[in-house]
This record gives C-alpha cells, structure tokens and sequence, in this order.
C-alpha cells in the first residue's frame, strides 16, 4: 500500500512490478482498477505494468489498484490524496476574558487559501474575521501557518474548530479544541493549598510558643537550682 | 581539693552546652539544667530541618527539571524564539548558584529562619505573577529572577541550618535530604497532567500555591545555633575572663599565680586553635577546652571559692553574645584568600562539570547507538534510583568516620573519573546500562559528601560565606557547562568527547585535596604567628 500526496495538477505514473520469486506468473495479466472501475491503457513491460495518469481535479484521487489473477491474487493499492493538515490532539485551555491562539500548519505543501469553522452542534459555521474583527482575527504567518486568535474568550467559545486548507485538488480539515476555563477552577485548588498552608504555620508557631513557655519555666528552675547551690 | 566546685563547675559547663545539639557525642551525661523532654525535642527539630532540606530538594529541583515542560506552552502562547525562552531556564537555574553570596550575607544579618521564609515567599509570587505575563522579558525577570534568587535563598539556608544542626550524622542526613531529588521524577507527569487541565497559567498558580508550603516547613529552622555559638564564646570569652578575674583579684592566691598564668596561657591557646584546628570539627577541640577550663579552675578554687563563684556567674550572664560575629564584615571576602577554600572550590567546580555533562548526553548517545526512547528513559531512572541509594549508603558509610570524609570523597571522584573514560566502550544497551548504574553509584557517592567536607574543612562558623562563594563558582560551571558540552558536540560529531571530557574533569578535580594537609599545615602557622606576639 502506498500513499501519494499531491496538491495540484500534474501527471503521474504509476507502475507495479512483479518481485522474482512470482516470476513464472509473467504470462498472466495485470488489471488497474480505480475503485470499481477497469482502466484500459495499460503500459506493460518484461515485468511490470503501469499506467499515466494525468490529474486534473478532485475526482481523479482516489484509490487505484492492481491486481494479479491467478490461483492466488496478488496486488498493490495506492491511495492518492490531498496533503493532510494536523490539528492538535490535546484541547487548548484558556481563560476567560483571556485570549486563545490555534494554529494549523501545513507540511510541505502551500495550500491556497485558508478557512477557519466552529462546530456549532452540528453544523459547521465558517469565521468571518472582517464581520467580528474585535472577536476573531485570522493571520496567515507564513504560507504553510494559519492562526486564528479569539479575544475575550467567553464560555460559548468552548468547542470544537476546524482549519481548512484549499489545494488545487482538493480541501483538507484538521481539527482543534478549546476550552475556556473559568479562572475559578484553578484558583479553588491554589485556595485549598494557601489554607492548609495557613494551618501548617499556625500550628508551627503555636507549638514553638508552647515550648518556649516550657523552657523559659525549666530557665528559670535551674537559676533558682544555681543561685540554691551557690 | 575540694569536691565542691567539680559539681557546679559540671553544671555551669553543662548549661551552657545545654542548648547544644543533641546529636553530639557528649561524654558527659545529660545536661542537668534541662530535661529530657528538651533533649528529645533537639533531636527532632534536627530531623525537622532534615525534612524541610528534603522538601526544598524534591520541589527546587522538580521545578528546575519540569522547565521543560513549560518551555513548550510558553513558547506557543508568549511567543518568542526557543533560543529566547531558554533563557528563562538559564537564568533560573544559574540564579541559583549565583544569588548564593548574597544570600550568605541575608542569612548572617536575618538568620536562616527569616532568610528561608523569604525565599519561599519570593517563589511564591514569583509563580503568580507569571500568571500574568505576556511577554518573554516579563517571564524572565518575574519567572527566571525571583524564582532563582528564592531558590537560592532556600538553598543556602537549608544547607547551612543542616550543617549546624546535625554535626555527627551530617553526611547521612545529607544523603536523605538530596535523595528528595530521586523524586523528582514523579513531578514531571504531574506537571504534564495539569498542564492539560488548567493551562500553563492555572499550573504555575498550582505551583505557587504548593512553593508557599516552603513558609511552614522553613519555620522549623529554628535558630538554636545562635545558642551554640553564643555557648562556644561563652567558653573562650569565660576563660580569658576568668583567667583575668583570677589574677586581678586574688591576691591571696599569689603563691599559684605562675602556675597559673602557665595555664591560663594553654587555655588561651585552646580556643583560638578551636577556630583554626578544624578537620575533625569542634566536636574534639569542644570538651578538650572546658577540662582545660576545669584544670584551671581547681588550683585557684580551693581558697577564693566565693569570688571566683560570683565573678563566675557575673560573666555567665554578661557576656555579649555577639561578639565574636561582630568582628566578620558584612561582605566576607576572607574565604577568596584561604588556600582551602580553593582547593575546594577547585574539586567543586570540576566535579559539578564531570556530572552535568554525561547526564546531558546519555539518552543522546544511547539513542545514536541505536536503543529506543523507551529503553533511553528507563536508563535515566535507573540511574536516578541507583544514585538516591548510594547518596543515602556514602553518607552512612561517611558519617562511620573509618576514615576522613575527603578520602571518600577523592576515591569517587576518580571512580567516577575512570568509570566516564571507559563510557566510549560501552555500544551495546546492557553494558549502557552496567555504565549509566556505575556513573550514578559513584556520582551519588561524591555527591552527598560535598557538604560534610566542606563542613569538614572550615567549620560551620564560617559556613555561610564559604558556601555562598563556593556556590558562586559552581555557577559558573553550571552556565557553562551545557553549552560547552554542546559545542563539544558540534565540534567532533560524537559524544564520545562528552564522556571523555568529563571524566578528565573527574579525575582533575581530586587533584587539589592532596594539597590539604599541607594546607592545614600552613593555616596552623599562620593562626600561630599571629598569636604569638599577643601572649608574649
């Protein structure tokens, strides 16, 4: 299985060969199919069968394979498609009120143009940063980076959003998290911490006053034992 | 002679040792003007400061390693290069080594208590206000500054407190106090964990709130040895003044009076040796002086017995108690000039290089060598698990006093030395493995001693400003140290030179603690010289 990334217009080949331990099934005959469908021209040499292929648009990645018929079928599929855009596993925490950053990169590939959606139950909403400029901004930072920046962070921000990339062939998603936090959620386990704190030194001091007491009194007894002896 | 004066002269002796350490060897028996309750108390605050020693290892050192982790979210949400973010870790982590002279000068003005709370606070809010911060500048003073100059200051107490506290089991409460480094492991997955849930800026709020649980535990550094020192000059000023006070008043004493100054001359002798004589620390040169005391007591005592008692008592009581600290400047430059602090700064610095380096580049040449991450990563922890168990084993076996604490500290040293320059011939995992537990073995070895030989060497009077430098200078090694190790790298393509490289640090820096006998030698007739024209 091989997988072929393209993102624009061009013509390629594509060929199998047979490995020598098959060669006593030479005779037999290769069929290229593009999912269901036969491909007719194909090129066929002492050992190997292969097809040009030119493409053109979308309709034309997809899956191709060949196939060797005999008592036993031998193959090999190759997958033609887009370039794929990462999103992030993890979700992006933020705060409210705060600002968040997303980004989508590309890898090796220049697509040509971005969209950013937000996944709202379950449509997806395109973002217009020119109709909410003071909510969203998209910058484009290099060719193959997008950001979307979201100021003031509200809780309905919370969700799930999707970079498109445009290729020439196609259109690829990644997809991002984030998750607006209120800033009380970290501040009731940092209060939690400062209060046992608190404790801690209360106990500490209190202690230490109780057994300077002790040995102020145990002080005073040997004086009296000292000044008694003399 | 009389028996009457041997008991309050035991007493007087006692009391004044009272507030000593309990972890001393004392021959005598217990002190009779305290109970046991106290004594028992002593020996736990020691075991409290112990903990607190621990409790700062396990989180200075967790924050330090977790940086890491950190560098990642501030880079994508600050911005800035990754050369500029890495700043703030070298800052941190070399503020550490660097603020150590000023602290040392913090310390002897506030003590250790005061100076630790400081430093627990100054992270504290260091961590909050990297809440805030929005830009790489801001989080390298709020984050790298503060963090570092209260690491530094906790650092420094710690140890010092340690060193006062626990004379005779100094190498093993050592050892225990850094093996909280061993546990430092477990707060990377922690930091991962809430990094996910809250954000970076929720986890340093975290953080400092669990930095603040520093001010409790700094808290049981309870100042006792101001006691002791006010003790051990009690015993030398007592002396000279008793000494005085018998040959100015006691005229019917005269017929002694030669005797006498014979002996008051030796007991002068003694305490100012007490301050020069220090490798077997004061625990010797302490009993030593007051049964010298006690020889110079009993002549005179068996005929001006009631003088003697109330000018004894008067200076019991009178004595300033800082009068032997007064006469230290603020800023003491003295251990610059003291041949033994150099010879321990010297083995200190290359030491610390002959550690840092081979840690760096293990997992790098562990994986060149073909071994997975997943194998790396667990050599890493069985060397941190090997080098706890033998910190805790050395400084046992240190503190058994066989035989000086530097000789152990030397034999390390050139096994870790040895054991670094054969590294290049280890290519397969499992002699990676035999390499990374024999490292870790003689590195915790060397390690847990540093301390008790420096106690060793200078004595705990002075701790504070010999620390602080020699501090001071293993920051330097400590900044460059890393980047040399890169450039090493960059230079000759293997890490080969890595290991070679700090195995001859290794086994340079032992070199110069065989110049300390001769070094002793010379600060003894120096102390002499200086003491001579004074008795004549």
């Amino acid at each position: 299985e091989k997988n072929i990334t393209l993102d624009r217009a061009t013509g390629i080949e594509l060929s199998c060969r047979l490995d020598n331990k098959y060669s006593h099934l030479k005779s037999l005959q290769v069929t290229w199919k593009k999912g269901n469908e036969t491909i007719r021209y194909i090129n066929k040499t002492e050992s190997s069968w292969s097809i040009q292929l030119r493409i053109l648009d979308n309709s034309m990645l997809g899956s191709y394979s060949c196939t060797l018929k005999g008592k036993e079928e031998i193959g090999a599929m190759f997958h033609l498609q887009v370039p794929k855009i990462e999103g992030r596993e993890k979700p992006i925490v933020s705060y409210e009120g705060d600002t968040a950053v997303m980004m989508c990169k590309s890898f090796g590939y220049t697509p040509i143009a971005w969209t950013w959606y937000k996944t709202n139950g379950s449509e997806q909403i395109a973002i217009n940063d020119s109709l909410l400029a003071d909510k969203y901004v998209i910058n484009r930072i290099s060719a193959n980076v997008t950001h979307l920046k979201i100021l003031k962070l509200t809780k309905e921000d919370d969700g799930v959003y999707w970079c498109e990339a445009a290729f020439e062939l196609g259109k690829s998603k990644g997809k991002l998290k984030l998750k607006v936090l209120s800033l009380m959620v970290p501040l009731k386990p940092f209060l939690a911490i400062v209060a046992e704190v608190v404790i801690l030194v209360t106990i500490v001091f209190l202690y230490e006053m109780y057994s300077k007491k002790k040995e102020k009194c145990a002080e005073d007894e040997k004086e009296f034992d000292q000044i008694e002896q003399l | 002679m009389t028996q009457f004066p041997e008991p309050r002269a035991t007493q007087q002796r006692q009391s004044g040792q009272g507030r000593q350490d309990r972890k001393e060897e004392e021959p005598e028996a217990p002190a009779a003007g305290k109970g046991p309750g106290a004594e028992a108390a002593d020996g736990g605050w020691a075991w409290g400061v112990v903990f607190h020693f621990f409790l700062v290892n396990v989180l200075v050192m967790g924050m330090l390693k977790t940086f890491g982790i950190f560098f990642v979210a501030f880079q994508e949400e600050v911005g800035g290069s990754s050369e500029q973010v890495s700043w703030i870790g070298s800052v941190m982590s070399s503020l550490r080594f660097l603020g150590a002279p000023l602290v040392a000068v913090v310390c002897r003005r506030l003590g250790e208590r005061p100076t630790s709370i400081i430093g627990a606070g100054l992270i504290g809010g260091g961590c909050l206000l990297s809440t805030q911060a929005t830009s790489v500048p801001f989080l390298c003073v709020s984050m790298g500054l503060l963090l570092g100059m209260g690491f530094a200051c906790l650092y420094q107490a710690a140890a010092v407190m340690t060193a006062k506290r626990c004379r005779t089991r100094l190498a093993f409460s050592n050892a225990i106090a850094r093996s909280g480094m061993g546990l430092t492991f477990l707060i990377a997955p922690f930091t991962q964990l809430l990094i996910d849930f809250y954000g970076w800026q929720g986890t340093l709020l975290i953080f400092g709130g669990i930095m603040l649980n520093l001010v409790p535990s700094s808290m049981l550094l309870r100042p006792v040895s101001a006691q002791l020192q006010r003790s051990s000059a009690k015993n030398q000023d007592r002396g000279s003044l008793m000494a005085k006070k018998d040959s100015e008043m006691l005229d019917g004493c005269l017929d002694e009076t030669t005797h006498r100054e014979i002996q008051l001359r030796s007991a002068q002798d003694l305490p100012t040796m007490e301050g020069v004589v220090m490798p077997h620390g004061r625990d010797v040169s302490g009993p030593v002086n007051t049964s010298a005391l006690e020889g110079l007591e009993k002549p005179p005592m068996d005929s001006c017995l009631p003088e003697i008692a109330t000018e004894a008592k008067r200076s019991y009581k009178s004595l300033p108690p800082t009068e032997k600290e007064n006469t230290q400047p603020l800023l003491d430059f003295s251990p610059l000039k003291d041949p033994v602090f150099c010879i321990f700064t010297w083995s200190f610095l290359f030491s610390h290089l002959a550690y840092f380096v081979p840690i760096f580049h293990l997992v790098a040449r562990a994986r060149t060598l073909g071994v997975s991450s997943m194998d790396a990563s667990y050599l890493i922890s069985v060397a941190g698990i090997t080098e706890t168990v033998s910190q805790l084993l050395s400084g046992w076996v240190a503190d058994q006093n066989w035989t000086k604490k530097y000789h152990y500290h030397v034999a390390y040293l050139v096994l870790v030395g040895i054991t670094n320059l054969l590294c290049p011939l280890a290519t397969t995992f499992p002699l990676l493995m035999a390499y990374a537990v024999a490292f870790a073995l003689f590195c915790g070895g060397f390690m847990a001693l540093v301390l008790p030989v420096l106690v060793d060497l200078v004595g705990v009077q002075k701790l504070h400003s010999y620390l602080g430098f020699a501090a001071f200078f293993a920051g330097i090694a400590a900044i460059g140290g890393p980047p040399l190790a890169g450039w090493l790298y960059d230079y000759t393509q293997t890490y080969v030179c890595s290991f070679l490289f700090a195995g001859a640090c290794a086994l340079i820096s032992p070199i110069s603690f065989f110049f300390e006998p001769s070094a002793q030698k010379w600060k003894l007739k120096k102390a002499n010289l200086n003491n001579g024209p004074r008795l004549g």
